[in-house]
């Protein structure tokens, strides 16, 4: 035993200098560390004296643990040397050797002391374990870990002595005082803050790296890698300058995977961490810490001490129970230790949901209680919606759906079959490459994590190998012949994986619980009282997703970038597929190249041509979606939180954002719940529309799209009919003779260049018809919803992006309600209204009029509807053609069926807002003028506002030519609504005159005989008319425009971004900053990543003060539609919108108009400027920093300077016809 | 499915760097490439999300406007005049038509119709012209004065021209002249100074107008005479003799005309000019004086670039087109696809060419080099420029027909 102890005292001294520790000590170490620990408490007096040297030695242990380390680098070899090296020293400092701890600031804890003599005593009792624990509790580890996971380290390296000296001796007399001891004597340490430099800029780098460091830690969790998670934490805890980059949410990350497993000794290296970083222990810390002696089964003295130093430090031990997001398992073992010391304790429940009602008094009708209210319900029954709910489940379990194309099915010839057998053939081979890749990378990411760095390892392992490769063939599938940027695929790669991690994973709880919620919508069920989807849902129960943590953005495209670089190195294709004589030889199918664009250069992974023909041989017919991107089958779950709505399964937010953006989130999550009800709620209702496919169209548009297709009717053409096919650059034969000029030759290049920019462009917009057509074949005898969210300032859109009703003509007219109302005695009049809308033809007549104009050409109409293709086509020379055929073939149905009033119509009929942007500021100004032309007072033709501005710029001009200003003159005669309408509409979303003008010279280049020299100054004139004119019509717009304009100025010089809250409550904030940069360096190439979203930026003052405006316009319009839809649910109706236009049933358009109608003059007749200001002041000018004071002062004179409105009498608006038509 | 519309929100733009270091060589090489016309990049969105709203009309505009206060460098010195005369004459007779840019206060204009030339001034600053026409009173119409910007002819942005932009065409409408056949000689020569501060930018531009055949040049074989830093006309003339200047600049310029350095001048024999603030008045006052050749020195703002530019001096040189340029496989066809080459292969100049090969031809690279006669080993510097000429005919040429390069026009911002 001696021997030993002298052989490897060396060793013995490294640990104690730097100490390193193992995994798991057994049990037995502990009886050799109780004989030391009492031997070391007789000694104690001894050093007493010793502790005021301890400063001056200070330096001397640095320098001798710098040395060790050096040494230990260099392995064992060199262990002789670090012998003697102690050894030899050890006499010299023998006498004054410093005790580990640091005596300074040791008040609160009991004397802790020490002597060389003990420290020379526990160096050799732990060579001893070291010697005991080898045998016994190492190996059998070696044998089924991966070498990296045996380098795993548990046992922290602290950086306050006095810390670290504690833990060593704890360590040491376990058995005597047990670890819970220890827990309750760290919890009284006072927390510390290391010296920490607060310094701006650093901190807001640091911000980047937090969130990285956090996601890294919790995807650790996710994935069951707690202990190397533990490891990473403890390698850049134990590095100082890291230190800064540690916050308590990542300790306790930690422990709570530890309390989870009931390791309570892992869970006091994280405290003892905590601690030592200087962190106080927060609600989270506790209930890990607690739920771990509730596993453990500990007795009560511990936890009582636990509980009351949780007092001390403020926190309620209810707040454990309501404030901590536990599942209902941790919870259980939470209140088990807990009831050890207070056996009388029982959580609350969750405080009653407070008088949860939305204190807008836009909303209050629609919170009142009435049981007469009905809402509207499917048609479907109970069974059937469980039914599609199974349908649903399927499809998000499965992640991906399989579709089919409508592309023509190419003849089956030997060709393509053997095409189709090499691409299987290769295909199988790749994945097992991919595969072998695959695990080749996470070995050595996994190698990287065990170094202690931020590695992709977690990330790698999110989805099992077999998905990863899927993904990764399905990515080199759509890969098009050109190519895609490295950034945008890894951008997109790494979205797809971040998609595709399912966080809930209840699917029984889900089952039964949306059964329940079901009876609400079925046919054939009862709810006790009429209410909302999201009353019913809460009403259920509580339990709901947890936020989910975003990634950050360059997490994402890193981890995209190696998952790219894995199908770059392992994809490889027999050369014989190009050159079928040549010895075949492996080539790449994938090369990176890089494209030159202005400054940059982009990296681009591009197929080999020889693949991009075989998949164009092949021909095969399957298209893949995330199961996100396809509608759902069933009722979209209601929306209860800005994170939990939507999908089943798969995670949706309320409001999208660009992923890694938190900051709308983050104002979403502190808003009382009540506020966002409004929002919830619509959303909901929104998503809870049923449609079906309109089956007729989609005949109609798949013959053409299969044939040449039709580019006047929106159906883009086939490759074949593009000017070139794009592949290659090969000139026509004959024509690079060297005899032809150099300028001919250049004139070609040029030429093909054009033509190859237009058979891409054909191939995109093909492709984009491609997967909204296949979807819609795919969908074609099912019903389906379109979960609904909202852009940052309140604008809804479907979730699925490819086949939902917010897209081109072509697009709407492929969906129909499926849910079908009986006409009633008006429906069909409205159809007809609708019908002569959707031709354009009579934009200025009144409602009469169209219909009447519709009977006249009610010829026409059943003509197109029953020869669509080879009668006389009337319906193509519609606006909107495709949806007016739909209308048309509607209308014939009803005029042949025996009562038209009860006739079952499932179209939706559009009611549109007439330059909807303008009516809010006309509202908001009360410009009367202004509110007249824009249809905000009755009138009997409906009023252009275009016109009327082209009317007034050319009574300027004729004021002005009369006055000789040449300009004028020239202009006479070409002022006409075209050539201004386009800056009119863009004025409210904050057209400047720069744009303006070059609107306004387009337009005037397009009339043939304007003088085309005189287009500059012309339309330099123009706009400043066309400015003038609003001004004059819209006084009070303008005023207030500029008064958004200069506010957000300031609020942004102020070094904040614009924040305000919608009149529904909706919080909003202007993403707008500065751009930040980050690089991800290494591998095939580095990438530039800049944001402009970062919160920790500066706000682009620009950006956001031009903004402001039309984004406050939008809030107010998205507003309104919310407003209309949640009043319309209340009495029963179907609706939906696109922003400013209107849908519902023929049968309902009445009481839609006045809903809308109604609920547009309840909200402006809010002081909805002067809460804005109330606000602003609030949120901005409250707190003053010397630095800014002084716009601070501005801005608060800005604010409380409301700009005066007009005497616009907002009643009109219920009366007036064309406000929405 | 992946949508090859569906982008990157806009709001992160992104853009894509090779490692670093190299980066600041391009920033400089292609910056002139920044206002590329809002056409093009439209049609580029399809495929990138790269190019989003900051590449715009604007930019072109604002560029274009703020380029007036750009410094320009004038000859004011007679004796300088007389040197460049007695070069620019050679043997040939008098008579000979001179196209000068921005001959500013005009004193190489009076030596060179004192010479017996004929000259054609473009002057892009407008304070100059009335004094230049003065001038041209007592040659009976030997000076012709045009308020046109040489280095700015043919503009990328389709949108409006106006002078002191212009188009070739319309210059060349103007003087009646006739596109001469590339074997033929040129009637014209061209004189100028470089741009200060945009001298890299400009002889890209003229790069890429030769090799295209386009603007001067698809009237001829226009020689150019033009003084340059030295700094610029060392790179260009460099090769791997000197592999700290060598760029693929020089290889272009080499490979398309033949250098000539005529003659190196100290800066300090120039003048500069901006048009700003105080300096304008100053002019006025020395136009009104009519002391136009007495002309000093001033520096709107003086900063260190100036001063270095200062201390360098300006070598004289004469690019030549060559004759037989576009008679082998390069050809303003396939231009493009030799200048990205070379773009590419000079991004990492110190790596083997072996190792840029693959990311620019699916041809087996092994088997390339030993076609070109080259070691395997051998680095991008280490290639002549006819080295450089040689690898692209042979890649070219050969006779794998299917796919001779990876290079695709879309990824080259080129495209008019």
């Amino acid at each position: 035993m001696s021997a030993l102890r002298c052989g490897c005292r060396a060793a013995g001294l490294r640990r104690a200098l730097w100490p390193k520790g193992h995994p798991g000590l057994l049990v037995e170490e502990g009886a050799l560390g109780g004989v030391w620990g009492r031997k070391r408490s007789l000694s104690a007096n001894a050093c007493e004296q010793d502790r005021r040297k301890d400063c001056g030695h200070a330096e001397l242990l640095e320098v001798l643990e710098a040395r060790v380390r050096q040494l230990q680098a260099e392995g064992t070899a060199e262990e002789v040397t670090v012998k003697r090296v102690a050894m030899a020293q050890a006499p010299e400092t023998g006498g004054i050797w410093p005790p580990r701890q640091a005596p300074v600031g040791a008040e609160g804890a009991a004397p802790e002391l020490s002597s060389h003599w003990v420290q020379k005593l526990d160096k050799d009792q732990q060579l001893i374990e070291k010697h005991w624990q080898q045998p016994e509790g190492k190996q059998p580890k070696t044998v089924e870990k991966p070498t990296w996971e045996k380098r795993l380290r548990m046992e922290p390296r602290l950086l306050s002595r006095k810390l670290a000296g504690q833990l060593q001796q704890w360590e040491r007399k376990r058995p005597q005082s047990p670890w819970e001891e220890q827990l309750a004597r760290l919890l009284q340490e006072a927390p510390k803050r290391l010296s920490r430099e607060a310094d701006e800029g650093s901190e807001s780098r640091l911000e980047g790296q937090r969130q990285k460091f956090l996601a890294f830690l919790e995807c650790c969790m996710l994935t069951g890698h707690l202990t190397l998670a533990h490891h990473v934490l403890v390698a850049q805890h134990s590095r100082a300058p890291q230190q800064q980059l540690l916050t308590l949410p990542m300790y306790n990350t930690v422990m709570l995977g530890w309390a989870r497993q009931g390791s309570f000794k892992e869970l006091m290296y994280v405290f003892f961490m905590l601690k030592d970083a200087g962190l106080a222990p927060d609600l989270l810390s506790y209930a890990a810490a607690l739920q771990c002696m509730g596993r453990l089964d500990q007795d009560a003295s511990t936890i009582q001490r636990c509980l009351k130093q949780m007092e001390q430090d403020g926190l309620s031990l209810q707040g454990l129970f309501s404030a901590v997001p536990l599942s209902t398992e941790e919870r259980a073992e939470l209140l088990r230790a807990v009831r050890k010391a207070r056996p009388a304790f029982s959580p609350q429940p969750p405080p009653p949901p407070p008088p949860q009602v939305n204190t807008s008094p836009l909303l209050q009708e629609i919170y009142a209680k009435d049981p007469s209210v009905s809402y509207p319900r499917l048609h479907l029954s109970l069974k059937e919606l469980q039914g599609l709910f199974r349908q649903q489940l399927g499809v998000e379990m499965a992640t991906t759906v399989t579709v089919e194309s409508v592309e023509k099915a190419p003849l089956l010839t030997k060709e393509v079959l053997q095409a189709r057998k090499t691409l299987a053939a290769l295909r199988a081979e790749w994945e097992s490459v991919l595969s072998l890749e695959l695990q080749k990378t996470k070995e050595s990411e996994a190698r990287a994590a065990a170094e202690g760095r931020l590695s992709l390892f977690p990330y790698l392992c999110l989805l099992s190998e077999k998905d990863l490769v899927g993904l990764l063939l399905q990515t080199l599938q759509a890969l098009p012949p050109h190519g895609e940027s490295l950034l945008f695929l890894a951008h997109e790669l790494g979205l797809r994986v971040l998609k595709r991690k399912r966080l809930r994973n209840q699917v029984e709880e889900l089952e039964q619980r949306y059964s329940e919620y079901l009876h609400l919508l079925a046919s054939d069920t009862q709810v006790a009282e009429p209410c909302l989807p999201r009353q019913h849902w809460e009403a259920l129960g509580m339990p709901e997703a947890p936020l989910e943590q975003p990634w950050p953005v360059s997490v994402l495209v890193q981890l995209g970038k190696q998952l790219a670089e894995v199908l770059v190195r392992a994809v490889q294709m027999p050369s014989s597929l190009t050159a079928p004589r040549g010895p075949s030889t492996l080539i790449p199918v994938l090369y990176h190249v890089y494209a030159f664009r202005s400054f940059r250069q982009i990296g681009i992974l591009k197929p080999h041509p020889a693949f991009t023909q075989l998949q164009e041989t092949a021909a095969e017919r399957t298209l893949i979606f995330e199961s996100t991107e396809v509608p759902m089958l069933c009722p979209p779950l209601p929306w209860t939180s800005p994170h939990s709505g939507a999908f089943l399964l798969s995670p949706t937010k309320m409001m999208r954002s660009l992923e890694g953006t938190q900051q709308h989130q983050l104002l979403l999550e502190r808003c009382p719940p009540a506020e966002l009800h409004g929002a919830l709620d619509a959303l909901t209702q929104l998503g809870n529309c049923a449609w079906r496919v309109n089956g007729r169209v989609l005949d109609l548009v798949l013959d053409l799209f299969r044939d040449k297709g039709c580019p006047r009717l929106g159906v883009p053409a086939p490759p074949t009919e593009a000017p070139r096919s794009p592949e290659g650059r090969q000139a026509p034969k004959g024509r690079l003779l060297p005899e032809a000029s150099p300028a001919d030759k250049a004139e070609m290049r040029r030429e093909l260049a054009r033509r190859l920019k237009v058979a891409r462009e054909m191939q995109s917009l093909r492709a984009d018809a491609l997967y909204r057509l296949s979807l819609a074949q795919h969908l074609r005898n099912h019903i389906f919803w379109l979960p609904h969210n909202m852009d940052f300032r309140g604008r809804t859109y479907p979730c699925s992006p490819h086949f939902n009703h917010l897209g081109s003509d072509l697009a709407r007219a492929l969906l129909e309600f499926a849910q079908g109302r009986p006409l009633g005695p008006n429906g069909l009049d409205w159809l007809k209204i609708h019908l002569v809308n959707l031709t354009g033809f009579k934009k200025r007549e009144s409602l009469q009029a169209r219909r009447d104009y519709a009977d006249a050409v009610m010829e026409d109409i059943l003509d197109s509807a029953e020869r669509p293709m080879t009668g006389r086509k009337w319906w193509m020379e519609a606006d909107e053609p495709w949806q007016a055929l739909a209308c048309c073939m509607e209308i014939a149905q009803v005029v042949h069926s025996p009562d038209p009033t009860t006739y079952i119509s499932h179209f939706p009929v559009h009611q549109d807002g007439s330059c909807n942007g303008l009516q809010h500021y006309a509202a908001l100004g009360r410009d009367s003028t202004g509110a007249a032309s824009v249809n905000l007072s009755p009138s009997d033709l409906p009023q252009d506002v275009y016109s009327e501005v082209a009317a007034q710029v050319e009574v300027f001009r004729r004021q002005d030519a009369k006055q000789g200003v040449r300009v004028a003159q020239v202009l006479e005669g070409f002022i006409s609504r075209k050539v201004v309408k386009q800056t009119v509409m863009t004025v409210v979303y904050g057209v400047t005159r720069y744009g303006g003008r070059l609107q306004i010279e387009k337009r005037l280049r397009e009339l043939e005989d304007f003088p085309q020299e005189f287009v500059w100054e012309a339309s330099h004139y123009l706009v400043r008319q066309v400015f003038n004119s609003l001004q004059e019509m819209f006084s009070g717009t303008r005023s207030i425009q500029r008064w958004l304009t200069e506010s957000a100025r300031l609020i942004s010089l102020t070094g904040s971004a614009v924040e305000w809250i919608t009149p529904l409550g909706v919080p909003v904030i202007q993403p707008y900053h500065r751009d930040s940069k980050v690089m991800i360096k290494g591998g095939l190439q580095s990438l530039t990543l800049s944001s402009s979203v970062d919160t920790n930026q500066k706000p682009n003052t620009l950006k956001q003060k031009n903004g402001f405006p039309p984004n406050f316009i939008h809030s107010l319009d998205s507003t309104h539609m919310m407003l209309t839809a949640l009043h319309c649910y209340r009495k029963g109706l179907t609706f939906v919108s696109v922003h400013d236009c209107f849908w519902t049933h023929a049968a309902d358009v009445e009481v839609m108009n006045q809903v809308c109608r109604e609920q547009f003059v309840r909200l402006h007749s809010q002081p909805i400027l002067q809460d804005l200001s109330r606000f602003l002041i609030k949120r901005f000018c409250s707190s003053s920093r010397t630095s800014k004071s002084l716009w601070v002062s501005r801005l608060k004179d800005t604010l409380l300077s409301v700009p005066p409105t007009g005497t616009f009498d907002l009643e009109q608006v219920k009366r007036s016809t064309f406000f929405f038509s | 499915m992946w949508v090859p519309g569906a982008r990157i929100p806009s709001r992160l733009t992104v853009s894509a760097f090779t490692r670093a270091g190299r980066f600041c060589v391009l920033n400089s090489v292609a910056a002139r490439w920044k206002d590329v016309p809002a056409e093009n990049c439209r049609g580029l969105y399809d495929f990138h999300p790269l190019l989003e709203s900051d590449v715009g009309f604007v930019k072109s505009s604002s560029r274009l406007y703020k380029s007036r206060s750009e410094t320009k460098r004038y000859v004011t010195s007679p004796r300088l005049a007389e040197t460049m005369v007695r070069m620019l004459r050679g043997k040939r007779k008098a008579g000979q038509l001179i196209l000068e840019c921005n001959p500013g206060p005009g004193v190489l204009t009076r030596a060179l119709l004192e010479s017996g030339a004929r000259v054609v001034a473009l002057e892009s600053d407008k304070t100059f012209i009335p004094e230049l026409k003065s001038l041209g009173d007592s040659v009976n119409g030997r000076l012709e004065v045009i308020y046109c910007d040489f280095f700015k002819l043919d503009p990328r942005s389709h949108g409006t021209v106006t002078p002191p932009v212009m188009t070739s065409d319309m210059l060349f409408q103007y003087l009646g002249m006739k596109a001469h056949p590339w074997k033929k000689g040129f009637p014209l020569k061209v004189v100028g100074i470089l741009p200060v501060k945009t001298e890299r930018n400009t002889l890209w531009k003229i790069l890429h107008d030769l090799y295209s055949c386009s603007s001067v040049y698809k009237y001829g074989r226009a020689e150019l005479n033009l003084f340059i830093s030295e700094k610029e006309c060392r790179k260009l003339t460099a090769n791997p003799q000197t592999p700290g200047l060598y760029q693929s600049l020089s290889v272009l310029g080499q490979i398309a005309c033949g250098i000539k350095v005529l003659c190196t001048e100290p800066s300090s024999s120039f003048d500069m000019y901006t048009i700003k603030g105080q300096l304008e008045r100053q002019r006025h006052r020395y136009t009104k004086t009519g002391r136009s050749c007495l002309l000093i020195l001033y520096f709107f703002k003086p900063n260190k670039n100036y001063k270095e530019s200062l201390e360098h001096n300006l070598c004289f040189i004469q690019l030549t087109p060559h004759r037989n340029l576009f008679s082998g496989t390069l050809t303003p066809f396939n231009y493009d696809v030799f200048f990205h080459m070379l773009r590419q292969c000079f991004m990492k100049r110190n790596a083997k060419l072996i190792d840029h090969l693959p990311s620019l031809s699916p041809i087996d690279a092994v088997h390339i080099l030993k076609q070109i006669k080259k070691h395997k080993d051998v680095r991008v510097i280490d290639m002549y420029p006819e080295d450089f000429q040689r690898l692209f005919e042979t890649i070219e040429c050969s006779k794998d027909d299917s796919c001779k390069w990876l290079y695709d026009e879309f990824m080259e911002d080129t495209l008019s």
